[in-house]
């Protein structure tokens, strides 16, 4: 009886034991997540306590529909809707090229691929993905903006020039995670599209496809992530010139490239401006993230 | 949602083939090539020439290194830019005669060329630093005057003997990325002298350079402009050297001379094609 009581007390004291790791795992978790918040927190602190004075000062309807932006001269302009306009032409291009051509390849290495190339398929979209951006700018810069020049006119440095390297630049992203997604839709799927007389393409984009929806959704819109915020291959093949283009084969300036360009050089106002520029890049995706969640919602 | 996506993306597409069609061709044929405004290369050249900042064409391209700027001139037939004399690469691109002078050394030195600028180092105002005065000696010396003078202007005449003061310590400088390169290798040539010291150079820029000497970060300064009213305040300062500003077009560009001017009419926009400065390119 007394030997029972020991040996109750005794598992008793290792479940103790055992507590005492999982409360400190739990600390350890909760600091984790705390850290995480708060460099989000920080970052929007930071951002926003500083846009907010310039703001002011310079009125958010000049700001956001100024269509000058002559920092340095003694009566300072600050207006980014050229800006704005770069940025959503840049984005909305790249996905035009790589979307497409993404998605068709993740299909292709999901159903289509021979083993032997899709050996070679793989490493290649990862070390794709693992090219720094400034090699993907010099890259725009020595080969395909001289194309464009060639094809268009002017420098070859334009909106054209930067999304077909963006569009470059977001596929290994689209492409693996489509793959992915694709390759997670149960099989039996693909197999009864194919039983009710279905081609394998009408099952693989009209039931693989849509079962996958939310994968690929994902894909693409991390893929949009990447190309609103990509800075340094951008800067290099954009043309920055702070205006309205006239046509795809014009320069634009996009957010990112405002804020990298003059960062190093702003003082006062024009520090606060570029600091504003990226609370608007911020609220931009925001807004994005936010009506993606509502797409999907409703396609639920 | 699918048909919906798929509008969006052709409605873009659309967009973008229409304007394509409407836009082509209203534009002159000169590529007009600039640097980003804060750039010290930009401010003095725009200065140079006589142009506000916010003069410069609409549509002009604002390359964000020399490098772009000569690969962009390298690439593009009809191209026009500018970079520091001292990064002239004239394997890649072909120099222009400024007012009737060619972009050289010798002509800054005897002020004949116009497109020239200073190189500033300013330190922190009543700030003490033993090293940093021995390295500015050094900079104003006879051995430093062989470094300068290889591709910049040196600045100081009658230079003296510069004598190790057996100094040891770090000493940090950074700025404007045109001085990078001659202060690195100037700091190269003080440490040989000197065993016992450091000199870490970063580029940045102008700016940067003197914001960070205001603030103490760094021991010195580069700027590759007059210093600001407002930066005068804070810093002391000295120019170390002279540069040029060269005025580069593509190789294949049939034009020699350019006259002041007729770059200010360039880079205002008032010149749209090389017709308007008298270059004609041959038929193909």
């Amino acid at each position: 009886m007394a030997e029972k009581v020991v040996s109750g007390a005794e598992t008793l004291k290792r479940r103790q034991k055992a507590d005492v790791k999982e409360l400190l795992m739990k600390i350890i978790f909760i600091i984790a997540a705390v850290a995480f918040i708060a460099a989000v927190a920080v970052i929007c602190i930071f951002i926003f306590a500083q846009a907010y004075p310039a703001i002011r000062e310079i009125g958010l309807f000049q700001f956001l529909f100024g269509t000058h932006w002559w920092p340095t001269i003694d009566e300072p302009q600050f207006g980014i809707a050229p800006m704005i306009v770069g940025s959503c032409y840049v984005t909305a291009g790249a996905l035009v090229i790589g979307v497409p051509i993404g998605l068709l390849t993740a299909a292709f290495m999901a159903f289509y691929c021979p083993k032997g190339i899709y050996k070679v398929m793989k490493p290649a979209t990862n070390i794709l993905a693992g090219i720094p951006s400034i090699v993907y700018g010099y890259f725009g810069l020595r080969v395909i903006v001289p194309m464009i020049a060639d094809i268009g006119g002017g420098s070859g440095k334009s909106i054209l020039a930067a999304s077909v390297v963006l569009g470059i630049m977001i596929l290994p992203t689209i492409i693996s995670v489509s793959e992915n997604a694709l390759r997670a839709v149960p099989k039996n799927y693909f197999e009864g599209a194919v039983a009710l007389g279905a081609t394998k393409e009408r099952a693989i984009f009209r039931t693989m496809f849509p079962a996958a929806k939310s994968g690929v959704m994902t894909s693409v819109i991390l893929g949009l992530g990447r190309v609103i915020g990509e800075t340094m291959a951008v800067v290099m093949i954009c043309g920055n010139s702070a205006v309205f283009p006239d046509s795809i084969f014009d320069g634009v300036r996009t957010m990112t490239a405002n804020i990298v360009l003059e960062l190093g050089y702003a003082e006062g106002l024009h520090r606060s401006a570029l600091i504003a520029t990226a609370a608007v890049l911020f609220v931009f995706i925001l807004i994005i993230t936010l009506l993606v969640s509502l797409i999907r919602k409703k396609a639920k | 949602m699918k048909k919906i996506l798929m509008a969006a993306a052709s409605a873009v597409l659309a967009c973008g083939i229409g304007f394509a069609a409407v836009g082509c061709g209203t534009n002159g044929d000169i590529v007009v090539i600039s640097r980003e405004s804060g750039s010290g290369t930009r401010g003095a050249f725009m200065e140079l020439i006589g142009l506000e900042d916010n003069e410069l064409v609409a549509g002009a391209d604002e390359a964000n290194s020399t490098d772009v700027v000569t690969s962009s001139v390298e690439d593009a037939e009809k191209a026009i830019g500018y970079i520091s004399l001292g990064s002239l690469d004239t394997s890649r691109v072909k120099a222009v005669q400024v007012d009737g002078v060619d972009a050289s050394v010798a002509n800054v030195k005897n002020d004949t060329y116009k497109l020239s600028r200073p190189f500033n180092v300013a330190w922190k105002k009543g700030s003490t630093n033993e090293l940093r005065d021995d390295f500015l000696k050094y900079v104003a010396s006879e051995q430093a005057q062989t470094i300068i003078s290889a591709d910049y202007i040196f600045n100081v005449e009658d230079a003296e003997t510069y004598t190790p003061a057996e100094l040891s310590g770090t000493l940090t400088i950074g700025g404007s990325s045109s001085v990078t390169k001659l202060m690195q290798a100037l700091a190269e040539g003080y440490m040989e002298l000197n065993d016992g010291v450091t000199i870490t150079v970063t580029q940045s820029d102008s700016g940067t350079g003197m914001t960070d000497a205001a603030s103490g970060s760094i021991d010195l300064g580069m700027a590759s402009r007059a210093l600001k009213d407002s930066e005068k305040e804070k810093l002391e300062s000295t120019a170390i050297a002279l540069d040029g500003i060269a005025v580069i077009v593509n190789k294949e560009n049939p034009c020699t001379n350019l006259t002041v001017e007729q770059l200010k009419k360039i880079y205002n926009g008032e010149a749209k094609n090389w017709s308007d400065v008298d270059v004609t390119f041959p038929e193909k």
